[in-house]
């Protein structure tokens, strides 16, 4: 194999959307991924295309990117389950139902479709959900993918580009220039790799790759458990439920975990169940405590489900981001990229931070504006 | 099915030239063509496999069908069945009811 221009670490949704965008414009381009593509936090997640998440800058990231995923389905002619399911937040009480008000009126005034639901209203849309609520809200540009088959299908479409995929291949060390100033090489247990840029991509494992050209990226693992139900014949819910207040404290939790409850088939009939937000270093274990009150929560608010099975649970590594924006920029190191920090949104966002990195390094303007999203925002300022 | 993929199994398994659209994985009723196309797209192991196609995600989460799978990534890339990796297991590891999910009483650390 011959030296490519640009090496990207790491082969979850967003290193194989930035290696399909790159290999696109024509670069000689290289996905290095430890293990085995979408073999992390790419998988362990429900591939909620989730379009109301705040600030503002977060919300045109996620809709762009639908728009891209729709072009790519179309493209590569793979069927990656995109569907417009919408979602559904719930409120338990009227405090949280006045929140979730609020909520949808910022969310209006931004121009995002949504509103809000009486109780009779939401349960002629969603019959299987309780009573005993005191209304919701309704998101229906939100869809969904399926992130195995998504990932899978973006880096299929990277090589068709000529990207060269090497998996079973772990970073050891990036070479700079004897001044630091610049990108040189990628070294790996498989032999130093040439190249005049690098894309880390490398989710929550991406501080540790800073680490080796002295950049300080703050991301942080923090772990998400899940649990997938049996399928049955007939669906019990028609859109992704999401429990509103559950799901806007954990966004925002520092506690040790914050647990919501959040409720979506997938579309061979399976429901996911989720999700939780929890700091514990690098281990992938599941929490039973954190799975049992997932349960507890989700049965709560569909009683239907305390008889059915739950056949698997499993936990991965979302890339925390300190200020809850995701890292897309360039660095003080020339030919150094960051495309991080996702944590809930990366398969959301996984295709526009593959477009926008491309047009960083490519020198063209950018399809929606990134100062805010810069890495240089966690640099001591000298 | 094209038979260019068919041909790299030739000589390896004859049941898979004669019979492709077997079920192998019961629960999700992923057929043999399935797989063997898993395969020949750069699946390497079992999990890879079941992320491809969702054969062992189903209700037996791979009991019976893993051990035919590494058998088809051991036949196709002429390695011997112990060096492919069985799928990951994890808990609950049977199907478990969701209301003994969440009345656990936990005071055991799973590791999966």
């Amino acid at each position: 194999m011959s030296n490519p221009d640009v090496v990207v670490i790491g082969g979850g949704i967003v290193g194989c959307s930035c290696a399909y965008y790159l290999a696109e414009t024509g670069l000689k381009t290289r996905l290095v991924e430890r293990g085995a593509i979408c073999s992390e936090a790419s998988k362990s997640c429900q591939g909620h295309l989730f379009l109301w998440e705040l600030p503002e800058i977060n919300i045109k990231l996620g809709r762009f990117s639908k728009r891209l995923f729709k072009q790519l389905s179309e493209k590569l002619q793979i069927d990656f389950e995109l569907r417009n399911t919408g979602s559904m937040p719930v409120a338990s009480t009227p405090q949280e139902l006045e929140t979730l008000r609020q909520t949808v009126k910022e969310l209006n005034s931004l121009g995002v479709e949504c509103s809000m639901l009486d109780i009779k209203e939401f349960r002629e849309m969603e019959p299987n959900i309780t009573p005993d609520i005191a209304g919701g809200a309704i998101f229906p540009e939100d869809a969904q993918v399926n992130p195995l088959l998504a990932t899978i299908a973006i880096s299929q479409g990277a090589k068709k580009f000529g990207a060269e995929i090497q998996t079973e291949t772990a970073v050891t060390g990036i070479e700079l220039t004897k001044d630091k100033s610049r990108v040189t090489a990628v070294q790996t247990t498989a032999g130093k790799i040439n190249t005049k840029y690098v894309v880390n991509a490398a989710g929550a494992w991406s501080g540790l790759i800073g680490q080796m050209v002295g950049l300080n990226i703050p991301v942080v693992p923090r772990r998400g458990n899940l649990m997938v139900v049996e399928h049955r014949p007939k669906s019990i819910i028609n859109h992704k439920i999401i429990l509103a207040s559950g799901y806007l404290d954990s966004l925002k939790g520092t506690s040790k975990f914050a647990v919501a409850a959040n409720v979506q088939e997938a579309k061979e009939g399976n429901l996911l169940l989720g999700s939780s937000r929890e700091f514990a270093g690098f281990d992938k274990s599941v929490n039973p405590e954190v799975i049992s009150q997932i349960a507890q929560r989700c049965i709560k608010f569909f009683p239907v489900l305390a008889g059915m099975h739950t056949i698997r649970s499993w936990a991965g590594l979302r890339p925390y981001s300190p200020d809850m924006l995701p890292i897309i920029s360039g660095s003080s190191i020339e030919g150094f990229y960051v495309a991080s920090g996702h944590e809930g949104v990366g398969i959301t966002m996984g295709p526009i931070t593959g477009k926008l990195i491309t047009q960083l390094i490519t020198n063209q303007t950018t399809d929606l504006p990134v100062e805010k999203l810069s890495v240089e925002r966690f640099q001591q300022k000298k | 099915m094209d038979e260019i993929k068919l041909k790299s199994y030739e000589g390896k398994s004859e049941a898979i030239i004669e019979n492709p659209d077997m079920i192998i994985c019961r629960c999700e009723e992923v057929t043999l063509r399935e797989l063997m196309q898993a395969i020949a797209e750069g699946a390497r192991t079992v999990n890879e496999v079941k992320r491809r196609t969702r054969a062992g995600m189903g209700l037996c989460q791979g009991r019976s069908c893993s051990r035919l799978v590494r058998k088809l990534i051991a036949d196709f890339t002429g390695q011997k069945v112990g060096k492919i990796s069985p799928g990951t297991y994890r808990p609950p590891v049977r199907p478990l009811p969701l209301n003994v999910v969440a009345s656990l009483e936990v005071n055991t650390n799973v590791k999966s």
